[in-house]
C-alpha cells in the first residue's frame, strides 16, 4: 500500500495535466487514471518534467530500439527488486 | 518484444551475469582470496580444462581467459557446467548477443560490479555498440534506477502489469494447453 495518497488526475493543477497528456501518449494506453508514477512525477513539475525528459531521451530509439530499451529497463527494475 | 521466449532469455542472462559477477568481484579480484585459492594458470591446466579455456578464448575473441573462469576451473566439472550455461545464455538466439551483453552491462552497473561493468562494456564495444549506444544503456539504467527507488520509497502498487498479452504457446518442444 502506498505511503502517500495518490491524487486523482483531477486534483492536479494545469501544468501537471500536460505531464499526464505526455504520459498517455508515451504509453499509448488509455488508463482510467494516469499511472501511479506519472502522478508521483507530476507532484513537482520542476522535478518531474526534467526527469521525464531525461527518461524520454534515454528511451528514444537510437542504436537500440525502444523495445530493446524497455528490456534493459525491465532487467534493471528486476535487479533492483522493484515490483512496480 | 512480444512473447515470453525473449524474456526467458533475458532472465537467463541476468542470472548468469550475476553469478559470474559474484565470483569475479567477490573472489577472483581479491588478492587475499586468490593467495589462498589461486586461479588455474593458463598453460598449466589439465587437458579438459585446456579445451574449456580454448572455448572461452574463442567465444570472447581474447588471448586470455577471464580470471573468473580460471578461478572456477579449480573444479573443472563445475567450471564446464557454468561455462556451458553462460555460453548458452549469451549466444545469439532470439535475442542478439549484442543486446545480451548490453543487458549484462546494465545488470552489472546496477549491482555495482566493477568486473562485470568493465567486462560487458568491452564486449558491447567489440560486438559493434558505439559510444552513443553505450550512453543509451547507461541512461536507461540510470533513469530506471531512479524510478524504481521512487516507486519503492512510496511503495507504489503495480498498475501496468496487465497490459501485456499472455503468451499461450507451450514450453520449447512441448504441447499446447488443452491437447
Amino acid at each position: 500500500m502506498p505511503t502517500v495518497r495518490l491524487r486523482d488526475a483531477s486534483e492536479y493543477p494545469d501544468p501537471a495535466q500536460k505531464i499526464f497528456e505526455l504520459s498517455k501518449s508515451w504509453f499509448n494506453h488509455d488508463f482510467k487514471e494516469p499511472p501511479a508514477m506519472s502522478r508521483v512525477m507530476a507532484w513537482d513539475p520542476e522535478f518531474g518534467a526534467p526527469h521525464g525528459r531525461a527518461m524520454k531521451r534515454a528511451m528514444a530509439p537510437g542504436e537500440f530500439s525502444r523495445g530493446e530499451k524497455e528490456m534493459v529497463a525491465a532487467v534493471v527494475s528486476g535487479v533492483n527488486a522493484c515490483s512496480y | 518484444m512480444v512473447g515470453d521466449a525473449i524474456w526467458y532469455e533475458a532472465a537467463h542472462v541476468v542470472g548468469i551475469t550475476n553469478a559470474l559477477n559474484v565470483a569475479a568481484d567477490g573472489l577472483a579480484a581479491l588478492p587475499t582470496v586468490t593467495a589462498l585459492l589461486p586461479p588455474v594458470a593458463e598453460g598449466a591446466e589439465e587437458p579438459a580444462v585446456a579445451a574449456l579455456f580454448g572455448e572461452i578464448r574463442e567465444f570472447y575473441a581474447r588471448a586470455e581467459v577471464p580470471a573468473v573462469f580460471r578461478f572456477l576451473a579449480r573444479d573443472p566439472g563445475y567450471a564446464a557446467d557454468v561455462w556451458a550455461a553462460a555460453r548458452r545464455a549469451f549466444g545469439d538466439n532470439r535475442l542478439s548477443r549484442r543486446l545480451k551483453e548490453s543487458l549484462a552491462f546494465a545488470v552489472s552497473l546496477t549491482t555495482r560490479s566493477a568486473w562485470g561493468s568493465a567486462f560487458h562494456l568491452h564486449e558491447m564495444r567489440r560486438l559493434g555498440v558505439g559510444e552513443g549506444g553505450v550512453m543509451e544503456v547507461i541512461g536507461v539504467t540510470q533513469m530506471f534506477s531512479s524510478y524504481t527507488k521512487i516507486a519503492d520509497t512510496l511503495q507504489l502498487d503495480p498498475d501496468m502489469g496487465g497490459i501485456a498479452p499472455a503468451d499461450e504457446s507451450p514450453a520449447p518442444g512441448g504441447t499446447p494447453r488443452g491437447r
